[in-house]
């Protein structure tokens, strides 16, 4: 269990345990989809921080990920396309005592709510977002999205994708993102550890994994990702408060592609903690629904 | 509508005064009616204040009138008694809305009117005098931007009232800078004691009261912030559109006492989710937009109430479609309002009428939306939402305790997670904020169980749509009924919701034969005292500021009633009092 001080989780002593996030709902995800390595490394997390499903929010954007939001426990919202970062974003801003996760996927995310993503990353709010990036739309039998490699055949693009792909970690680097970080749908440790830093980070935390979609993206296999990806923690000389190493690292998403914290930066407050009307406030919004007096404002009007 | 103005009006006894100021955007005609309006105010009058003005910065025709009375008003004339004008444009344009023997006070060098001019001027008997107010204000100050407080001083020299209580305003409009402030204050002492050659004070029979000059002048806006801090709203979050933009800078203004998060996001998408992912979380939030911003909000609005997760929206109301006119008034998003977003569930849709009801519906909205755990929108209109009303301390007296139907928290240990959209008789599932129990649940998007677990299971999918639809059984029976205003043996029953009550119930006060049924509540339609309102009623008359009746058409639709005859206008203007008058004058043919 973590002994973080500095992040806002919530710590107890009692013992958190796996069952303790299972739901008894069947999984209906594909055979080999990454979702399901996802899936176990984040409980994973949630198990090794001590996290209790009925502290944390989860919030769900619409994709195959998001008919996950009820295979798991867990106080749960699952939205509408694009809009999980804005949701999840309100919801966090009103009680920073239950931690907020957000999942989407790359259609979602890259398309529909681009906009979102960057003024949350702009605003960093303080939630972790999981993009669950597949290269394609899963759930409606595998359209092109904007990660799809240029030329690659798709459902209603079959001569070929004729724009070249985003590359999501690149580009919320590029936008100043407080911590930027990559991993793989194929590698459990990998991810649990990656999640578990992004929740201790304060700040908009942004975790692309990379994800393998045995069904429609055959461009882009387990297979595929485990010859090209490597793990910056693993060279010494990379240093992960360098936004230029990272904008540098995080670019190459089709030979070999990074891994790892790509980027960090702790000085970056919190859009919470720039409110200089709150600051002084110890209470959560949540707390504080009660009738004000509103004859101190009549003044303004006489 | 008609031009007979004066033959209505020597019938009745307007117990108002009104006093345009027209010029350019950016003349400092605001200033000049924001002080006039005050001054009336602190005199003890009862004071109502309306502003047109064109979607632009700099330049085009705008007005600011003030009309005061010794008794409360609440609507715009389309008439003024005195005209200011400081540009040549103004004058043109509004000249004709001045009364018969009326006066017009212009500072606009070498005017000269047409031939329709001149003969309108005489026919009606209007007084019309120029000033050189810059060269008076250079004399005085050696600033001929003050040229508009020299014309204030005229203005008040006609009103007639102690030179110290406009001075008292204009004191604390510049108090800040004093140098300029000297300037001020002499260049309204010019004015005031200015040698007029033609013009004759305004004479008014009605009196002043001592508990209005403690009174407030603010707009609608104003009072649904006002309401949203008091119904404990603790954050905002908006995209800037006319006219809702004014509520985002009210709480903005005030959150540092307030302590509310106001957020202005980056679209009306972000707006909408963040408020509902607010309340989702437990906390009151709200959002406010006009039609167009609303629009982009609908699928929030439809996962709102899948979800049963509160939502307040304020609409501002302007005339569309589209970009429309940004600046006018309007009552066109009704059906909007009631039929936006896909899908079938409960909503609610409230209409403000004028700032105190803005207030309370704004309250209201707030129980209604986490009791009934579904949408409530807040309709108002640019005439609500921006023009001025005067408000006393005991306006603001009613209390609305605030009601957020929450499971308490010694019965939250008993939840199960299968709770949260259990089936009950009302429709309504008991409801608790993530972290406050142990049984968590799925506020899931897609049709679910009891417990938020997805389904496409025919009979728990019809459940679950036929639960959230027995909400709007349960919210029939709770909200309040129209309420009658006016003589019950009056020769016309008008029937109607938002703005054109006030023109209507000022009308009243002038001794129009008329009576009126409010809705504030639009939707779900009460219809029992719609029914005997009806019943008694000599001729019935829906007024509305849309062209196609969509009141009307909903009232026909769920009760088969069909009025004698459809008060409709919709050119961006609200209904004026004279409207009234001159409807019921002839007969009642629009």
């Amino acid at each position: 269990m973590s002994t973080c001080t500095n992040c806002r989780l919530p710590h107890h002593s009692e013992p958190v345990t796996h069952a303790q996030w299972e739901s008894e709902n069947i999984f209906t995800w594909c055979t080999n989809c990454g979702n399901y390595g996802i899936h176990g490394a984040f409980k994973r997390a949630m198990v090794a921080e001590g996290l209790k499903p009925e502290q944390m929010l989860l919030c769900f954007d619409i994709g195959c990920h998001g008919n996950g939001s009820d295979k798991i426990r867990g106080y749960r919202l699952h939205g509408l396309h694009g809009r999980v970062i804005p949701l999840a974003a309100g919801a966090a801003l009103a009680n920073q005592r239950v931690p907020v996760v957000a999942f989407a996927g790359d259609g979602a995310t890259m398309s529909e709510g681009i906009g979102h993503l960057v003024h949350a990353i702009r605003c960093n709010y303080d939630i972790t977002f999981i993009l669950h990036n597949n290269t394609n739309y899963g759930l409606t039998t595998g359209q092109a999205s904007a990660t799809t490699p240029e030329g690659v055949p798709m459902n209603s693009s079959p001569d070929g994708v004729s724009a070249p792909p985003l590359a999501p970690s690149h580009l919320a680097l590029s936008l100043g993102g407080s911590f930027v970080a990559r991993t793989f749908s194929g590698d459990v440790k990998h991810m649990t550890r990656i999640f578990q830093s992004a929740l201790h980070h304060q700040g908009f935390s942004f975790v692309e994994v990379l994800q393998a979609c045995p069904t429609y993206a055959k461009h882009s296999t387990h297979e595929w990702y485990l010859e090209r990806i490597f793990d910056v923690q693993e060279d010494e000389a990379y240093d992960a408060t360098s936004r230029e190493q990272a904008l540098s690292v995080s670019q190459d998403v089709s030979k070999r592609i990074a891994t790892g914290i790509l980027y960090q930066n702790t000085r970056i407050p919190p859009f919470s903690m720039l409110q200089q009307n709150r600051r002084e406030r110890a209470s959560e919004l949540v707390d504080e629904v009660e009738p004000q007096d509103i004859t101190q404002y009549f003044d303004l009007f006489r | 509508m008609s031009k007979k103005t004066a033959k209505t009006t020597k019938t009745i006894s307007r117990k108002r005064r009104v006093i345009r100021v027209g010029g350019e955007s950016g003349q400092g005609i605001n200033s000049i009616g924001e002080i006039l309006a005050e001054s009336c105010k602190d005199a003890g009058f009862h004071v109502f204040a309306y502003r047109e003005y064109p979607s632009l910065i700099r330049g085009g025709v705008a007005s600011y009138q003030v009309e005061f009375g010794g008794a409360p008003l609440s609507a715009p004339s389309r008439e003024c008694d005195l005209l200011v004008c400081v540009s040549r444009r103004a004058l043109h344009t509004y000249l004709t809305d001045v009364r018969p023997g009326g006066m017009v006070l212009h500072s606009v060098d070498h005017a000269a009117f047409s031939k329709e001019e001149e003969s309108l001027i005489a026919e009606r008997e209007i007084t019309v005098e120029y000033i050189n107010a810059a060269r008076i204000a250079i004399e005085h100050s050696g600033r001929s931007l003050l040229a508009n407080v020299v014309l204030l001083g005229v203005v008040w020299q006609l009103v007639g009232l102690a030179r110290s209580i406009v001075e008292a305003v204009v004191v604390e409009v510049f108090g800040k800078k004093q140098e300029l402030l000297q300037a001020n204050k002499l260049c309204l002492k010019a004015g005031s004691e200015l040698k007029l050659e033609r013009l004759q004070p305004i004479l008014f029979d009605f009196k002043p009261r001592e508990a209005w000059q403690d009174s407030m002048i603010m707009t609608g806006n104003h009072a649904i912030g006002l309401g949203a801090i008091k119904a404990g709203v603790r954050a905002y979050y908006a995209y800037p559109m006319t006219p809702s933009s004014s509520i985002l800078k009210f709480l903005a203004d005030t959150y540092h006492q307030s302590g509310m998060l106001v957020k202005q996001a980056e679209d009306e998408i972000t707006a909408a989710q963040m408020a509902l992912g607010s309340m989702a979380m437990g906390t009151r939030a709200m959002t406010g937009t006009s039609g167009g911003g609303f629009d982009l909000m609908t699928e929030t609005v439809s996962l709102a109430g899948m979800i049963e997760v509160p939502f307040v929206c304020v609409i501002a109301q302007r005339p569309g479609p589209a970009t429309g006119l940004p600046t006018w008034t309007a009552a066109g998003d009704l059906n909007l309002a009631i039929y936006a977003a896909h899908g079938e569930f409960p909503r609610i849709v409230v209409a403000a009428s004028d700032a105190r009801s803005a207030y309370y519906l704004t309250q209201h909205a707030l129980n209604w939306a986490e009791v009934y755990q579904t949408p409530v929108l807040l309709l108002t209109e640019k005439q609500v939402a921006e023009s001025l009303f005067n408000l006393e301390a005991a306006d603001f007296a009613r209390e609305i305790p605030i009601e957020r139907g929450l499971v308490a928290a010694d019965e939250r240990e008993a939840l199960k997670p299968e709770d949260r959209y259990k089936l009950t008789k009302t429709g309504i599932s008991p409801r608790w904020n993530p972290g406050d129990a142990v049984a968590e649940y799925d506020l899931n998007s897609d049709e679910h169980l009891p417990d938020g677990t997805l389904t496409e299971d025919a009979a728990p999918a019809q459940a679950m749509i036929d639960k959230r639809l027995r909400k709007l059984d349960a919210i029939l029976k709770a909200v309040p009924e129209p309420v009658r205003f006016g003589a019950t043996t009056a020769s016309t029953t008008f029937i109607g919701w938002g703005s054109p009550k006030t023109a209507v119930l000022d009308a009243i006060a002038q001794g129009a034969d008329c009576n009126y049924l409010h809705f504030d509540i639009v939707y779900p339609l009460k219809t029992k005292m719609l029914k005997k309102t009806w019943s008694e009623a000599k001729r019935t008359v829906i007024i509305e500021q849309n062209a196609t009746g969509q009141f009307a058409d909903l009232i026909a639709a769920k009760t088969q009633l069909v009025p004698d005859d459809r008060l409709l206008k919709y050119n961006g203007r609200p209904f004026f009092v004279e409207d009234i008058h001159e409807y019921l004058s002839q007969g009642g043919v629009s």
